[in-house]
């Protein structure tokens, strides 16, 4: 059965490789998006902190995003 | 209403869509992939290498749908110019692209058991060539023109034009004698595969739907920080 499983039957490569290379490509995209995202977010929170106190506050009084950005990079490093 | 469309309130539902999907993902995943590996008959005449379909077939309708909404989108921002759609046409191209170019790989790996070749110049698959080179186009013409308004501009009119070619993909198998078979699966009228097949195929098609909502997200979430980086160089 597993060896059923495994070449189907003459179609294993085929049937194989059509999934491996989709899986893997998809892996490979969210990687790099997920990277890239990480990226911006770094660099948009270096930014932040390199304001004056007074810029980082009305910054952040007036932008959820920078403050959601802020504190989610605080975190993970 | 419009609040909702707030860059502010876009980010928060993206946060809360995204751990959404990250919980459900890997479990749909499975069951999909079970039933497109394992459970699923194989076919009477193509055996076993019917399965290429669970990832050919929705890598093909996704990227002949996610264009489809790139020229919707593009048509509704060149008319009235809201700057969001621009966006999200950007951020789904390069989903699109990829997912038409593993319809096209994938398709040339299921076509050497079936037809005997890995490549024909037949009426669906040239097509599917040309749309590959659209999303192309519409990718490069963004990294390439550094006026977020002139790639914009040039962008709509390249989807627009790349948008005569959908139905072409869709009614080509109709229209010319190709070795590529008919649609099984009809939207009106009655569908020639059976529900043992179909299931799998619309579990694979809703978990790479998952996906590309995922990846979509991301890029929209790095696209509206890009914006306030932009913004912020400003103060």
């Amino acid at each position: 059965m597993i060896s059923n499983f495994i070449f189907m039957n003459g179609y294993g490569l085929f049937v194989w490789s059509s999934f491996a290379i989709t899986f893997f490509v998809c892996l490979a995209v969210f990687y790099k998006t997920k990277k890239t995202l990480k990226k911006y977010e770094k660099e948009f929170a270096t930014e932040i902190q390199k304001l004056s106190a007074e810029q980082r506050k009305i910054v952040l009084d007036k932008s959820k995003i920078a403050s959601q950005v802020l504190s989610s990079y605080s975190k993970t490093i | 209403m419009f609040g909702l469309f707030n860059n502010n309130n876009i980010f928060h539902w993206i946060e809360k869509i995204m751990n959404f999907i990250n919980s459900i993902f890997f479990i749909l995943l499975l069951v999909a992939l079970s039933f497109a590996l394992i459970f699923s008959p194989p076919d009477y005449l193509q055996g076993d290498s019917v399965r290429i379909m669970y990832v050919h077939v929705p890598a093909a309708w996704i990227g002949l749908g996610t264009f489809s909404c790139i020229a919707m989108l593009s048509i509704i921002n060149f008319i009235f110019k809201i700057k969001h759609f621009n966006l999200i046409a950007k951020s789904i191209a390069p989903l699109g692209l990829m997912f038409t170019c593993l319809a096209l790989i994938t398709g040339s790996i299921w076509g050497q058991p079936t037809w005997g070749t890995f490549w024909v110049w037949d009426a669906r698959i040239t097509s599917m060539l040309i749309l590959a080179l659209f999303y192309f186009f519409f990718i490069i013409s963004h990294k390439l023109i550094s006026d977020d308004e002139k790639a914009s501009r040039i962008s709509s009119i390249i989807a627009i034009i790349g948008f005569i070619n959908v139905p072409i993909i869709r009614y080509s198998v109709d229209w010319w004698n190709t070795l590529h078979q008919p649609s099984s699966i009809k939207i009106s009228g009655s569908s020639t595969i059976h529900t043992s097949m179909l299931m799998p195929l619309l579990l694979m098609f809703f978990v790479l739907i998952l996906y590309c909502a995922l990846i979509f997200l991301m890029k929209y979430k790095t696209e509206i920080i890009r914006i306030k980086k932009k913004n912020l160089k400003r103060l």
